[in-house]
């Protein structure tokens, strides 16, 4: 019996690109290895964070929705919590009608998300390079 | 009591957009139910309903768990339009 989860979690502002990314797909890795499908990604990217969270000001924010059995929520979190590089995590479990009706929702949002990112992240190069 | 009811009647606003649920990361759609100190608004005030202030309520607590809205905000703790901060 799988469930519906959502996966927010925050790596270090500190880090390069290379390093954030690694780290995404260090937890991406977890989650297939727990047999996780995993659904959407979002990246909402580098944000200024409300409160500092270990003398943190900004962060980068990941989410990921998935499916997977209740068990492997433990071994994530597991994994989250021994990761240096994760600051904050938090796992959202989405469980009646409504919520799951919401769940497809974000996910056919996530999937439209990262055309648009992937439309201005050029043009970001551009200007980084001028 | 009759004259102490000076306010208009409010309506509730999540009611008449029709929103079904109320994400964290929905900063807009929370925003409204936030104080200037970013405590959470009654609903005497708002007006919301019972089902969207008990939506909006989680998804606040949520939203402050992983520092998208502040929990307190003092005169240490100063924060300039948080909203707009996103770089």
């Amino acid at each position: 019996m799988k469930n519906a989860y959502e996966t927010l979690f925050i790596v270090k502002p500190t880090l390069t690109e290379e390093e954030i990314n690694a780290t995404v797909e260090k937890v991406k890795e977890v989650l297939a290895k727990v047999d996780a499908e995993l659904r959407a990604e979002l990246t909402m990217g580098m944000r200024r964070l409300a409160y500092p969270v270990q003398k943190h000001e900004r962060g980068y924010y990941t989410v990921f929705y998935y499916n997977a059995p209740g068990s492997a929520i433990a071994e994530l979190e597991r994994n989250l919590k021994y990761d240096e590089n994760v600051i904050k995590f938090m796992t959202v479990k989405y469980s009646n009608k409504r919520e799951l009706a919401q769940f497809e929702k974000q996910i056919a949002a996530a999937k439209k998300a990262p055309e648009a990112t992937s439309e201005e992240a050029p043009a970001n190069e551009e200007s980084a390079e001028a | 009591m009759a004259e102490r009811r000076k306010f208009k009647k409010r309506y509730c606003r999540y009611c008449e957009q029709k929103v079904e649920f109320i994400d964290y990361k929905d900063l807009d759609a929370i925003r409204f139910s936030l104080s200037e100190r970013y405590k959470i608004m009654p609903r005497r005030l708002t007006g919301n309903c019972k089902k969207h202030q008990d939506m909006v309520t989680e998804a606040i607590k949520r939203a402050r768990q992983v520092a998208l809205v502040p929990y307190i905000v003092d005169r240490k703790r100063v924060i300039e339009n948080p909203f707009e901060l996103i770089k």
